[in-house]
């Protein structure tokens, strides 16, 4: 690509969107903690979890349990949600001075 | 290379001439800020690492021994002095998984652009011979 039209993309930078890379964020991390939390269960044993249990300590009421895992979800969401503005937030910011 | 960075955001309304990217197209393709990225990726690892720490000192004693972190971030503790610590070495590796993930997505972006281009240019040539 030697054109004007290569000048332009090498001359562009991509600006985000804060909310819909929070929401993006914010379901991955819900839905991945939500199926490693049922993954457990699913698999079962004697200590189901005993590892992942420990995040209750930064998420209160976090079980492993379905309704557990329901509660972790929101906590992830709400986090993810949280990391996807201030990335949006602060990469704008740089990007347009 | 003098010519600025320009920021692409797309607006319904915006015009092109025709020898111009539409700015809807332009704004799929532009790459991202490999700095930007990377300081905002530092800003949030580095403010979580030291809002973990301060929340656990706070809190006192639990069964999660957060302490085990140092295996990877070297000084790192569950204490004042960790939190600075902390705030570094998240703040660093912040930065390099931002900046590296811009780069990747642009390099991979840069990839399928020139596969792109040439496909193209090779089914537009393609008859080249039978028109001679």
């Amino acid at each position: 690509m030697e054109t004007e039209e290569q000048e332009q993309i090498e001359h562009a930078v991509m600006v985000l969107n804060e909310k819909l890379l929070g929401t993006a964020l914010g379901i991955l991390s819900g839905s991945m903690l939500f199926l490693a939390t049922n993954f457990l269960i699913l698999k079962g044993g004697e200590h189901v979890g005993a590892h992942l249990a420990l995040l209750s300590v930064f998420f209160p009421g976090y079980r492993v349990t379905f309704f557990g895992s329901l509660i972790g979800f929101s906590y992830m969401f709400v986090l993810g949600f949280i990391i996807g503005i201030v990335i949006g937030a602060v990469y704008n910011k740089i990007v347009r001075a | 290379m003098t010519a600025k960075i320009q920021p692409v955001s797309c607006s319904p309304g915006a015009s092109h001439t025709d020898d111009t990217i539409p700015p809807q197209l332009l704004r799929a393709i532009a790459p991202l800020h490999p700095t930007a990225m990377g300081v905002a990726w530092a800003v949030v690892c580095g403010g979580l690492l030291t809002v973990a720490t301060l929340y656990l000192m706070l809190r006192g004693p639990t069964l999660l021994k957060f302490d085990l972190l140092s295996q990877f971030f070297w000084g790192y503790r569950v204490s004042v002095a960790g939190i600075f610590i902390g705030l570094l070495w998240g703040a660093g590796v912040g930065f390099v998984l931002g900046y590296g993930f811009a780069l990747i997505r642009n390099a991979a972006l840069w990839i399928w652009l020139t596969t792109v281009r040439s496909r193209a240019e090779m089914e537009q040539y393609s008859d080249f011979l039978d028109r001679m």
